[in-house]
């Protein structure tokens, strides 16, 4: 049995200077570990693949309470993957602990991270 | 020295199935943060530490069906170590094959994305542990050893006897 996740998607249409930007949130509630991790990605690898070209995607991690390694191994290749797209990818309301990781990995060097939905959804817009 | 300060070890087998590594992760908060009195910054640290070993254990040393051994050394405001052992039925790894891929997954250029993939447990197992130790078991499989020093870390945490004692209050006893 793996440890407990969930994941809720949302979309919606933000307006921007630029124009109409298709914003995808992933939210995730509970932990990614090696006992549920690769079964998540798939699930979001395929999530992906139907994203429009220019999409946002956010992963909203306040309810994440712990990511290993993999997991990040993970977010790199999404993050690649929507730049493909030449789309985007952040990360929203990261818990102490999370960012220490994602810092510590350097990951927070390449993706950009917010405190709060608004606030990406702010970056996103101007 | 006092009962304070002396050293205590904790040991635990696992099963090689990651079912059982959020329990394990918990039981590492708890551990660090009363019996070594770590700051909650440096519990999360440790228990990150913990989990990327055993996981790698689990994943490409013990084969299903086999064990793998976690041991936890704590010597009051010194020092916190964490032993972990595999059986090395997957991948027949040997401990200098390890320390080499580690130094290398260390050489990461964080400028680039691509570099990141496949070097997190090694960022974190390194900058995280003061000293980090591969040896070869007697029998086969892998031992790694990860300690950290505890000065500068540590933050007043009401002990664990204190706090049973607490727990024992209004308690009346029947043979009285």
């Amino acid at each position: 049995m793996a440890s407990p996740i969930k994941m809720i998607t949302s979309e919606q249409v933000l307006k921007t200077a630029a124009g109409e930007v298709v914003l995808k949130v992933i939210k995730l509630v509970g932990q990614l570990d090696e006992s549920n991790v690769d079964d998540q990605a798939r699930q979001i690898y395929d999530l992906i693949e139907t994203f429009p070209q220019q999409a946002v995607l956010l992963f909203d991690m306040q309810e994440l309470t712990y990511l290993n390694s993999k997991t990040i191994g993970y977010l790199t290749d999404w993050h690649l993957k929507m730049s493909e797209k030449q789309g985007k990818l952040a990360l929203v309301g990261l818990r102490p602990n999370i960012l220490d990781i994602l810092n510590v990995v350097g990951l927070t060097q390449i993706v950009s991270n917010y405190e709060s939905m608004e606030a990406a959804k702010q970056a996103v817009a101007a | 020295m006092s009962g304070e300060q002396k050293e205590k070890i904790i040991t635990i087998t696992l099963p090689t199935d990651t079912y059982f590594i959020s329990g394990l992760r918990d039981m590492t908060l708890t551990l660090v943060k009363n019996l070594a009195k770590v700051s909650d910054q440096w519990a999360f640290r440790f228990q990150s530490v913990v989990d990327e070993l055993c996981s790698n254990a689990i994943e490409y040393g013990s084969l299903p069906g086999e064990n793998i051994l976690i041991r936890f050394v704590i010597v009051p405001e010194e020092r916190l170590e964490v032993v972990i052992e595999d059986t090395g039925g997957k991948k027949h790894a040997k401990a200098q094959e390890l320390q080499e891929h580690l130094a290398k997954a260390l050489k990461t250029d964080f400028s680039n994305a691509k570099s990141l993939r496949g070097r997190g447990l090694a960022q974190i197992v390194a900058n995280w542990t003061d000293k980090l130790i591969f040896e070869d078991r007697e029998g086969g499989g892998i031992r790694v050893k990860a300690s950290k020093s505890l000065v500068g870390i540590t933050v007043n945490r009401p002990t664990v006897a204190a706090s049973a004692a607490k727990a024992k209050t209004g308690f009346v006893s029947i043979y009285e």
